[in-house]
């Protein structure tokens, strides 16, 4: 345990000091500033479900910044081969990788939460698309981070890795567009993998288990794999 | 020795492919506790794939690898605790202070607080890193960065060292000092490296295994080169009269002018107690009047050479 809390640590303070960590932050809460700003005073409506779907456009197009070096570079560098010879388990190396990555995510979407002080403060916004909105992000935001992870731990490229992650959740955020076309039942099944189609209700404050399980066996068979393409070697 | 003993490291007909392409080749070999054995071998020869097995970073296509009783495939953590890897090019994190990288591996190796910083503090100070503990391991120079690497290697005592090209890139004071420190290690680990560069090899191991093109050649070449004797002979007659006047003498296999001296021959002969004398004996009863008789020393270099021309291999 004290171990995974080392591979934590070290997984955290690479993340957190450097540039790129910071760098997505304050491009985050610009954009997503002035987009709260503008629909607020456009609508005069104490909500924050457009701010919802803005983040999760957001969060497509900044995780796999995220993600892309956790694994790739290590590769490239050949730290890696310290890393798997040391006496921790491929589990422990991929959730320390994972965790560092989502607290990144939890940053973001704590910096966030102002805008939601700002409407309590101001105005009497109905809190339970809110709570439902966050808890959504967090689960959407863990499948993507499992997902770009999978995607670093596959290449030594960072770049190749980010643009594996980018276009599989560009994919999977359009997927129901093509899938209605679809014949039954290839369309019931094509469309649940879509991960708007799985987001829009927790934006809108509906919670089914059906879109939290999806996102966390997402989360979960990404990982599953990560750790698998590591041990397999 | 390998039977008194149980050996700490185990290889049986392990075989690694990349894709279509054979890397290493049903190599068997075993190591007993307390020895250094040098892995030598022309680059590209298998060398980092074989430690990379032995370590349990990459997984033997066939075969089975034990380290310290531990299966690498079925109990790869087991492997990991008795096993240590300092891998070509001392790779590190760049970001990290050497203070901070060396805790950093004591704490994924099972060492916190104290123990940890005692473990540190002697790797430290076995390797001289006093002066650089609190510089970011990328502005260290290659010399340093190979002894940061050997110093987390380190931590935690464990029983095998494995290092990968260790004084590859070094000065000559470098390769002297890391050589010191591999030499030291002795007993107390079991160290297994491997080199391509022959001399620095001879000069730290205690065996000598030569592999090419993923095939182990021989598992001790030290012991082949010392099989056969070599000795130089300097006197005042010609080499058929030499070779007439030697010929009764048993285990005399050819008699060659030295090709590394002048008027000087080579009598290359079978190891057995006094050839010597036989030799002087058979010459003063020829009446060849003997200026020098030396035994060389064996020559691993012959051996290497031997073994890893084309023809032989083939």
């Amino acid at each position: 345990m004290r171990s995974f809390a080392v591979l934590l640590g070290k997984e955290a303070t690479a993340l957190f000091s450097s540039p790129i960590a910071y760098v997505l932050m304050t491009v985050f809460l610009l954009i997503m500033g002035y987009s709260f700003t503008l629909t607020l005073f456009l609508s005069h409506q104490p909500s924050m479900v457009h701010i919802f779907f803005q983040m999760f456009v957001l969060f497509m197009l900044t995780v796999p910044l995220i993600t892309m070096r956790l694994f790739a570079e290590e590769r490239k560098l050949k730290t890696l081969e310290v890393l798997l010879t040391a006496p921790v388990s491929e589990v422990a190396i991929v959730l320390a990788k994972f965790l560092a990555a989502m607290s990144l995510i939890v940053v973001m979407l704590v910096l966030s939460g102002t805008y939601a002080a700002a409407l309590a403060w101001f105005g009497d916004p109905d809190f339970g698309p809110i709570y439902s909105g966050y808890f959504g992000l967090l689960l959407f935001g863990s499948a993507l981070v499992g997902a770009g992870l999978l995607a670093s731990a596959l290449t030594a490229n960072q770049v190749i890795a980010a643009l594996i992650s980018l276009s599989v959740f560009l994919l999977l955020w359009i997927i129901d567009n093509f899938g209605w076309l679809l014949p039954s039942p290839a369309d019931t099944l094509v469309v649940n993998l879509s991960l708007s189609v799985h987001f829009r209700p927790f934006a809108v404050g509906s919670i089914y288990l059906s879109d939290v399980g999806f996102f966390l066996s997402v989360t979960l068979l990404t990982l599953l794999l990560t750790v698998r393409a590591l041990a397999r070697r | 020795m390998l039977s008194a003993v149980s050996p700490v490291v185990v290889a049986e007909r392990v075989t690694k492919w990349y894709g279509p392409r054979r890397a290493v080749a049903d190599v068997s070999f075993a190591i007993a506790p307390g020895e250094i054995v040098g892995l030598l071998g022309p680059n590209g020869s298998g060398k980092s794939t074989i430690f990379r097995m032995l370590t349990g970073y990459l997984v033997p296509t066939s075969g089975r690898i034990e380290v310290a009783g531990h299966d690498v495939v079925e109990d790869s953590l087991g492997v990991r605790r008795a096993i240590s890897y300092v891998p070509e090019d001392a790779p590190l994190y760049d970001h990290m202070r050497v203070s901070e990288f060396l805790h950093f591996m004591a704490g994924i190796k099972g060492l916190h607080g104290p123990k940890a910083r005692a473990a540190v503090d002697e790797a430290a100070e076995r390797l001289d890193l006093a002066r650089v503990m609190r510089l970011t391991t990328g502005k260290l120079s290659r010399g340093f960065r190979q002894r940061v690497s050997i110093a987390q290697a380190l931590l935690g005592d464990p029983k095998v060292l494995v290092l990968d090209e260790p004084t590859s890139g070094l000065d000559p004071h470098q390769v002297i000092a890391v050589r010191d420190l591999i030499q030291s290690l002795s007993g107390r680990h079991t160290v297994l490296m491997a080199s391509h560069i022959l001399p620095e090899i001879e000069k730290m191991a205690s065996r000598v295994m030569i592999l090419l093109d993923g095939v182990l050649l021989t598992p001790d070449a030290l012991k082949d080169a010392a099989q056969d004797l070599a000795l130089r002979l300097s006197a005042d007659a010609t080499e058929d009269a030499v070779r007439s006047a030697t010929k009764t003498v048993a285990g005399v296999r050819e008699i060659i002018a030295d090709p590394s001296s002048a008027g000087r021959l080579l009598i290359m002969a079978e190891r057995r107690p006094l050839l010597a004398e036989d030799l002087v004996s058979a010459l003063v009863a020829a009446q060849i009047p003997l200026r020098e008789l030396t035994e060389l020393r064996p020559d691993l270099e012959r051996v290497f050479l031997d073994l890893t021309r084309p023809e032989a291999a083939a």
